[in-house]
């Protein structure tokens, strides 16, 4: 074992945020919090584009989803907390397989125009549809109580999130590894080839979508009760660009990359955080730099540079094999009698 | 004479008024190597295509095993028993060649979502089977070396190969090679010419030859179907189709018309 | 009312028509659609603004030079996220554009942007409505109108008569063919996005008078053109201008029937119907499926 291996790190990682609130004060807890509930939504956008290859702009509608849906629920029926967040996460999920139906039709630059049309048309409900979402303005949602665990709110969701963020790392690290992840990537790879080996499109791209409405709904609902607040601009087409730019950065197909791409985006958003043209201007270009130079992402360079982050189904270009030289053609005739 | 494995019944195809096939009748024995071959443009691969549910026939059926698959989605096609390769490399650019190995095992696997994200013991014995299974694999096709390199970083020749074999170890009734031979050198092809004989002998499989290295098709298959203009103008033993007079005024007439438009 | 409507629907549907065209010369030229489109829409339009009312510029000869802006940004777009990833899948490629997209928004927002103000662009007609017949109608819809046509005109007459423009035709046929021709297709990629970016430029400079500059304006315009282009199936010219006007009229419509924030949606709710339902467009063929 390899003592900068991924494995190590992780822990590593892992264990210094499990200590993490008994050193920083409430402002660091906030942004620690932030970077897990990225590290969430980095994963379940990784396994949509980076493992099946599906190019979609959704994801921040469906953050958003999960948030109203957690807080629609405590505010509009009255629902604990404990209730309305899973409940949430069901809403993103089914949001996320609805919209997988189209991506059964249409594919590469058309996906991307339905899901943003998408985007663009639940930002404009949670505007608009004021009776429900309360509109622009957004609204509070209540005060999520850990009794009758003896701690604060913001630890009790720090402890939450990060309980959550470790487990659905390690399912979605199993996940990738299995014959879904590879179904997934074969997806992404050949759709035709995929199917003619029996797997089934439909099946596996829903799945993808689901997927990532999952994380991403359960990501919003931690978020919503972070701030105790929801409105829509937390949701909009900025959002879309930092989670790309995080999961480009951490590593397209690869589930250690997501926390790393999530780490180092959040912590860049807060360096940033005075002026909103910067923010654009950086990460705006951080993503064409990563997809330019580094497009296997930090993960990418790892493995190339440290033994023991190799993972399996790798994304071309980010593996610790030698680059592959593309197929040479066969000479003209050489076959032929 | 035993019942026909894959049958294709007055299979017509038209793309706006132009038919492509006409009215192709095709029956493939079990344990049969089937030759199909003709000139560009014949229709070939449009037949692949109808056979794998990519696109329908306007007319006509297509069945396997006696049952109709017209209509089925191309995946419901293969996991009924009918493998495909193609003519440019398919393999999977993000996987080891173990792994686009392991995926060809797709429909024998069941592990799901939950037994394969919690990592249960059902799904990690599942795992080390397909791991064996592709293994042997690769070992049939001698290329056991290659199973952690990256497949886009071999050789194309190489790539097809493993390609069949991660057709094969799907356990296909039969399979439909497209062009398999294009890129093998002389002294390859006398390798490829053996391991087709292997696959159908050792595995049981029934394979369809597309083909235009017409001397592999000659030398291989039991019998050898002629397409030319999307219909079939020929059928039977090699050697009754190498001397079949419209058969040969379907290649020769046309290359001998070709020379005098080019002259 | 209904001939109101229907005028205002045009006039904007004759923008959304020129934002489309750029799209789909782009993406006949090089398969991609370029996500940095709005923003190049935007950026254009706020340099016209900072000729015209920061430097005096007159408006006729504001809007060449903001069309030659808009030429330049494309073709760099083309240098920097199109030619080193013509090899890269679609993926890279349209990320590649939308960081582009954000850096420009956001050299927008602090050069033109201020503390979010809208920059309003002076009238060049009278502002004030007159009656043609029985309809009322504000003369600087008739310009936009008016000059949204003449583009369309110099870019078919481009096109179909110029050496560059049927060099442009040639590779969004068959790239090979022209390659073996002797045609660069590098190059022409390069005048592809800067001709699409130089239409949508017009299309920004023309519509300035007409409403308020801010940096979050390309999106929505980018969104809708490429609506318009998927409606006239993505690689057809004259289905462009068809899309666009069909989004244009049914945003007004929704807008005076429904109520008025339904203009900013009813595009959306079409383009997701009509993906779903006839994802080929309503004129073009498209392969969707590529081996």
């Amino acid at each position: 074992m390899n003592l900068f291996g991924r494995r190590n790190v992780l822990l590593a990682l892992f264990a210094l945020a499990a200590i993490a609130p008994h050193f920083v004060n409430t402002y660091h807890l906030f942004v620690c919090n932030l970077i897990l509930v990225y590290v969430l939504l980095s994963i379940g956008l990784n396994i949509l584009v980076g493992y099946a290859g599906q190019l979609a702009f959704a994801n921040a509608a469906m953050f958003g989803i999960g948030a109203y849906g957690t807080g629609l629920l405590q505010v509009h029926f009255g629902l604990p907390f404990w209730l309305a967040f899973p409940l949430g996460a069901v809403i993103a999920t089914s949001v996320g397989l609805a919209i997988s139906l189209p991506a059964l039709r249409v594919s590469g630059l058309y996906l991307a125009l339905s899901s943003l049309a998408f985007a663009q048309f639940t930002q404009w409900v949670f505007l608009h549809w004021e009776k429900v979402t309360f509109g622009a303005g957004g609204f509070k949602t209540p005060t999520v109580s850990f009794a009758p665990l003896p701690v604060s709110k913001p630890i009790g969701l720090y402890y939450l999130t990060l309980i959550l963020a470790a487990v659905l790392f390690l399912l979605a690290q199993n996940l990738v590894r299995s014959r879904i992840g590879r179904a997934f990537v074969a997806v992404r790879d050949g759709e035709v080839a995929a199917e003619s080996l029996g797997i089934d499109l439909l099946r596996y791209k829903a799945l993808a979508f689901g997927l990532s409405g999952f994380y991403a709904g359960i990501a919003g609902g931690i978020y919503s009760a972070m701030l105790n607040f929801v409105s829509p601009e937390g949701y909009d087409l900025f959002q879309m660009v930092l989670q790309k730019a995080m999961v480009v950065v951490g590593g397209l197909g690869s589930v250690a990359g997501s926390v790393l791409g999530a780490g180092a985006i959040v912590a860049l958003l807060e360096a940033l955080r005075e002026v909103k043209g910067i923010q654009e201007i950086a990460f705006g270009a951080i993503l064409v730099v990563f997809i330019l130079f580094m497009p296997g992402g930090l993960v990418g360079f790892l493995k190339r540079k440290v033994p023991g982050w190799e993972e399996p189904l790798h994304r071309k270009g980010a593996g610790s094999a030698p680059a592959p030289a593309a197929a040479p053609a066969p000479a003209a005739g050489e076959a032929r009698p | 004479m035993t019942a026909a494995l894959l049958s294709l019944r007055g299979v017509s195809v038209g793309f706006g008024g132009v038919k492509v096939l006409d009215g192709i009748d095709l029956d493939v024995r079990p344990g049969e190597i089937r030759g199909l071959i003709g000139p560009n443009g014949a229709g070939k691969t449009t037949l692949l295509n109808v056979v794998c549910g990519i696109h329908g026939p306007s007319q006509g059926d297509v069945l396997l095993e006696g049952r109709s698959i017209v209509g089925l989605k191309p995946s419901r096609i293969a996991a009924l028993g009918l493998g495909r390769t193609f003519q440019t490399s398919q393999l999977f650019r993000g996987m080891t060649v173990l792994e686009n190995l392991m995926s060809g095992l797709h429909r024998r696997t069941r592990a799901g979502l939950i037994a394969a994200s919690l990592n249960l013991a059902s799904y990690r014995e599942e795992e080390a089977r397909a791991e064996e299974e592709a293994r042997l694999a690769l070992e049939f096709i001698g290329m056991a070396d290659f199973a952690d390199r990256p497949g886009t970083a071999l050789s194309f020749g190489q790539q097809r190969v493993i390609e069949i074999a991660r057709t094969l170890i799907g356990d296909p009734k039969v399979v439909l090679l497209d062009e398999p031979a294009v890129g093998l050198s002389m002294n390859r092809l006398a390798e490829f010419d053996r391991l087709l004989r292997r696959i159908r002998d050792e595995k049981g499989v029934t394979l369809i030859l597309i083909e235009h290295v017409i001397r592999l098709v000659m030398d291989v298959c039991d019998q050898v179907t002629v397409l030319s203009s999307g219909r079939r103008i020929a059928d039977g033993p090699p050697d009754q189709v190498r001397n079949d007079p419209d058969v040969i005024e379907a290649y020769l007439g046309k290359e001998l018309r070709a020379r005098h438009t080019a002259s | 009312m209904l001939s109101y409507l229907l005028l205002s629907g045009v006039t904007t549907g004759a923008l959304y028509a020129l934002v489309a065209l750029g799209i789909v010369v782009v993406n006949k030229a090089t398969g991609v659609i370029n996500f940095a489109h709005g923003e190049l829409f935007m950026f254009s339009g706020f340099i016209a603004w900072s000729l015209h009312v920061q430097m005096g510029v007159a408006y006729p000869l504001a809007l060449p030079l903001a069309v030659a802006a808009g030429f330049a940004l494309g073709a760099l777009t083309d240098r920097i996220a199109f030619r080193p990833l013509i090899k890269a899948d679609v993926i890279s490629l349209v990320l590649a554009t939308v960081g582009i997209a954000f850096v420009l928004r956001g050299v927008a927002r602090i050069v033109w942007g201020g503390k979010g103000d809208y920059l309003s662009f002076p009238p060049i007609t009278s502002p004030e409505p007159i009656m043609i017949g029985q309809i009322m109608v504000i003369p600087q819809q008739l310009a936009v109108l008016g000059g949204a046509i003449l583009v369309m005109l110099l870019f078919a007459a481009f096109f179909r008569l110029t050496r560059a423009g049927k060099m442009m035709q040639a590779t969004a046929d068959n790239s090979k063919a022209a390659t073996l021709v002797g045609i660069q297709t590098a190059r022409i990629y390069t005048l592809s996005f800067g001709t699409g970016a130089a239409i949508a430029a017009a299309a920004a400079v023309l519509m300035a008078p007409l409403t308020l500059l801010y940096p979050d304006m390309g999106f929505a315009f980018f969104i809708k053109g490429f609506a318009a282009a998927v409606l006239g199936g993505l690689t057809s010219l004259p289905g462009a201008v068809l899309g666009g006007l069909s989004i244009g009229i049914i945003e007004a419509l929704a807008g005076g029937y429904i109520h008025s924030s339904f203009i900013e949606v009813s595009a959306f709710i079409v383009i997701m119907f009509v993906l779903v339902v006839r994802p080929t467009g309503l004129l073009g063929f498209s392969r969707l499926r590529r081996v």
